[in-house]
């Protein structure tokens, strides 16, 4: 009871970053170099327009990562989020065409609006659900857990779409969410889901007791389960949750397009694995940050749009995610290591 | 033959090896006859792995030199102590299921030509060496289909092929059943007659009694007494060498505690425990004393509710052992037995580390208070002198005693009554360990109860108040701790000695 306060102080106090500050910052350095080296070399990169787009273009893909990178922390993959957009896509469609159409593909249930995006939404919590139960119940790894569920879930889409698509006999207002133009601006709807989505996430990451038991659970979930957290619950939570973030989006991405559509969200998955890891989440869990995760994902963006200026033919896109992944992890083991020497 | 007495197989001279801080073996000196059995024994922390290590190459002594066939050897990996002739069978298997027998006999040693096998002498010598030793194993049958004490026949076999002339043996029994033990001796025994010398090291006296030529007894790195197994006037005499005199005198005799029990448990059984029935009082230290496998964590996870047993648990009145969420909310936390793996959250700062057992006293709705974390990590680190100088520090970055200490305030952070210590100063260091000791004795002064699992009879002793003896699952006797405790009464009832009373 002796020791001095400022002995108190100081043991409170650290002057080292954490690792995690410190790969966020890298993340965030990285993305705003890049920005920098484009602007230089891609004639009209440095607007504020383009910068705008290059979050607004990629909302579905950083939202889902928000799922997956939860995950991801946990020690878990989702894969199945592609799967899911594309099948709350098609149920919303399906659900509530009218059922008075000229042929099969335009013919749906006729439920209400409301209705028919409360049933796409609990087909997105049934496949969360089914990923739970495997890898929670039966203890199967969840990335082959969630690759069969990709597998399902955007194989029912295409027996309800007949392997096309429906877009036809749908209610006057499917259009509306994904359309919606807000203040007045080109800032629609699903953009602003987004925001508040990574707002919200991000204070559940930092200031919530729900965030702290993922990172205990990803670090060493044999020690977290002998602490007293319930490993099964939250993981349970977590893929329930993810799923809820991808029926939202493919609910939205029907709507904007005004069909159900069963290839939608093709390699989706991949991309919001792809940014979370290039924003510095570990695959192995216990580590990473949705902030991470926006800004892997606006380095990405970067590094295709300003392919794309430079009149970079769009077969060379999967070459250059390629490329900034290999890079990214690269660069990031060999800070950390240089960092713990 | 000639006389043994002339013609040690190997001799080992002042042999010395230091670690920072600890000499694991003082100048140790002995010699092993060829054709004989001979045994190791002693206490954990005797010296007798670190002993085995320098004979397999796995370690360098630090001073002092050994002699096979009279030639100086000085193995510096496996593989130079495999071309000497020292063989090593270790407790886990090292066979591959896939393979015949005779294919697992000769794997390593073929001989091809342009990456193709050819026949040799090797596979008629094999399985000549097999049949010598176990003539009913068929070399043609696939290992999978064999037991336990077969596959390790299998593997004895593979080092007498070879030509070995030792084969070292650590605890080769310890996952056998009783009838396959058997199996294994006669073995054993039929090996010495082809002048294979086997160094055998087991916790069990009865095997030591039944198999042995000669023991050579360790304790503290010395080296205490080598003779022949007929010059050993029973168990007591080899326990009293184990154990010595003077080791117990730290105990502190803790005013007694009333008789107020706060945890009974009845009848716990599972594939291990047999019918383990006890009680803890208030603010009393309790000891389980067993060597390795007689259900010492076995017990600590069944309180803790980690694991599912057969039996009533009961604390204040109330259930326990459904999940161990439930058990901390009810007042038990388990210091678990493997820091690194099952404690601690190595890649976590100190500060998140201490907060994970109690979040309810740290959060509302939800929303974590990090100021709160923060002081009690200040807090603890103060109270249980864990050397850091910021509680930032990953947890992977402290030394072991440290890390301990860390596991430990996590679980005085949950504010239990009841604290189930398992193995709670194995890879620690003595200051460390002072220290864990003073806590535990603090804690219990002011009405926690304490339960220590230990497979150390010395920490057992030495804080204590009741001692409960365990061996194979089952609980054979509970001594009230004091000056005049008979340590070689302990010593014989965990290897079994009640069974031969009542048998």
């Amino acid at each position: 009871m002796t020791v001095p306060a400022q002995a108190k102080a100081k043991l409170a106090h650290d002057r080292r970053t954490s690792d995690e500050t410190f790969i966020t910052l890298l993340v965030v350095c990285v993305a705003i170099g890049l920005f920098i080296v484009a602007s230089f070399f891609v004639p009209n990169f440095f607007q504020l327009l383009n910068m705008l787009n290059l979050v607004t273009n990629n909302w579905a893909i950083i939202t889902l990562g928000v799922g997956v990178t939860f995950l991801l922390v946990s020690g878990h993959f989702d894969l199945s989020v592609g799967g899911i957009v594309a099948l709350s896509g098609v149920l919303a469609v399906w659900l509530s065409q009218s059922v008075n159409g000229a042929n099969a593909l335009s013919t749906g249930l006729g439920l209400p609006y409301w209705l028919a995006l409360i049933g796409a939404i609990g087909g997105a919590l049934a496949v969360g659900g089914l990923n739970a139960l495997f890898v929670v119940r039966f203890r199967i790894p969840s990335i082959i857990v969630t690759l069969g569920t990709m597998m399902l879930a955007r194989g029912i889409a295409e027996v309800i779409t007949q392997g096309s698509q429906r877009n036809t006999n749908l209610p006057d207002n499917f259009g509306l969410l994904g359309n919606m133009p807000l203040f007045g601006t080109s800032i629609r709807l699903p953009i602003v889901f987004m925001v508040i989505l990574i707002v919200v996430a991000i204070f559940i990451e930092k200031k919530t007791v729900f965030g702290r038991l993922t990172y205990w659970i990803g670090t060493n979930s044999v020690a977290s389960k002998l602490s007293g957290i319930d490993n099964d619950r939250h993981l349970t939570h977590l893929y329930l949750f993810s799923a809820a973030i991808a029926g939202t989006v493919g609910i939205l991405l029907a709507s904007e397009f005004k069909s159900g559509f069963s290839s939608r969200g093709t390699l989706m998955e991949f991309d919001a694995l792809v940014i979370a890891l290039l924003g510095g989440v570990a695959i192995a869990g216990g580590f990473g940050s949705v902030v991470g995760m926006f800004f892997g994902a606006l380095s990405l963006a970067i590094v295709t749009s300003a392919a794309t200026g430079l009149t970079l033919s769009p077969d060379w896109q999967f070459i250059l995610k390629a490329i900034a992944v290999f890079l990214a992890i690269m660069t990031q083991t060999w800070a950390r290591a240089q960092r713990n020497r | 033959m000639t006389d043994p007495q002339s013609n040690p197989v190997l001799s080992i001279e002042t042999l010395t090896k230091d670690y920072p801080g600890v000499r694991a073996v003082d100048k140790v000196s002995f010699s092993i006859f060829r054709g004989t059995v001979h045994c190791l024994v002693g206490e954990n922390g005797a010296g007798k792995s670190t002993l085995v290590k320098m004979l397999t190459g796995a370690l360098q002594p630090t001073s002092g030199m050994m002699k096979v066939n009279g030639l100086t050897y000085a193995p510096s990996s496996p593989g130079n102590a495999r071309k000497a002739g020292i063989a090593t069978l270790f407790q886990e298997l090292h066979v591959v299921d896939e393979l015949s027998v005779q294919e697992n006999l000769t794997l390593g040693m073929e001989r091809s030509r342009f990456g193709f096998l050819m026949k040799s002498d090797l596979d008629d010598r094999v399985v000549r060496t097999l049949a010598a030793i176990e003539p009913t194993i068929d070399p043609s049958a696939r290992v999978s289909t064999l037991s336990a004490a077969q596959k390790q026949i299998v593997e004895i076999a593979r080092a007498a092929s070879s030509g070995a002339s030792i084969i070292i043996m650590d605890e080769p029994t310890a996952a056998l059943s009783e009838r396959e033990v058997e199996r294994l001796f006669s073995v054993i025994r039929r090996l010495r007659e082809t002048d294979v010398t086997v160094i055998y090291i087991s916790h069990k006296l009865d095997e030591i009694f039944s198999l042995g030529d000669a023991v050579t007894v360790l304790r503290d790195g010395k080296h205490i007494a080598t003779k022949p197994l007929s010059d050993v006037a029973g168990r007591a005499e080899l326990i009293k060498m184990m154990i010595g005199r003077s080791v117990f005198q730290n105990h502190i005799q803790r005013p007694s505690v009333p008789q107020e029990a706060v945890l009974v448990a009845k009848g716990l059984t599972n594939h291990l425990l047999k019918d383990v029935s006890f009680h803890i009082n208030r603010g009393e230290i309790v000891g389980f004393y067993g060597l390795v496998g007689a259900g010492k964590t076995e017990i600590a996870r069944a309180l803790f509710g980690a694991d599912k047993v057969s039996g009533s648990i009961s604390f204040n009145g109330h259930v326990v052992g459904r999940s161990p969420k439930a058990s901390i909310v009810s007042g038990i936390a388990l210091v678990p037995e493997e820091r690194r793996t099952q404690g601690l959250f190595t890649s976590l700062s100190i500060r998140r580390n201490i907060s994970v057992m109690n979040i309810r006293r740290l959060s509302a709705r939800g929303i974590f208070r990090a100021s709160g974390e923060k002081a009690a990590a200040i807090e603890y680190v103060r109270k249980l002198n864990i050397a850091t100088d910021s509680i930032e520090k990953p947890a992977e970055k402290l030394s072991g005693g440290n890390q301990q200490k860390v596991v430990l305030s996590k679980c005085l952070f949950a504010a239990a009554d009841l604290l189930l210590l398992d193995e709670p100063t194995r890879g620690v260091d003595v200051g460390a360990k002072t220290e864990i000791y003073d806590t535990i004795r603090r804690l219990a002064d002011t009405g926690t109860s304490i339960a220590v699992f230990s497979s150390e009879l010395e920490e057992v002793l030495g804080i204590c108040d009741r001692v409960f003896l365990l061996f194979a699952g089952s609980l054979e006797a509970e001594i009230t701790n004091g000056p005049d405790v008979d340590a070689a009464h302990i010593l014989d009832v965990v290897n079994g000695g009640m069974r031969r009373v009542k048998k």
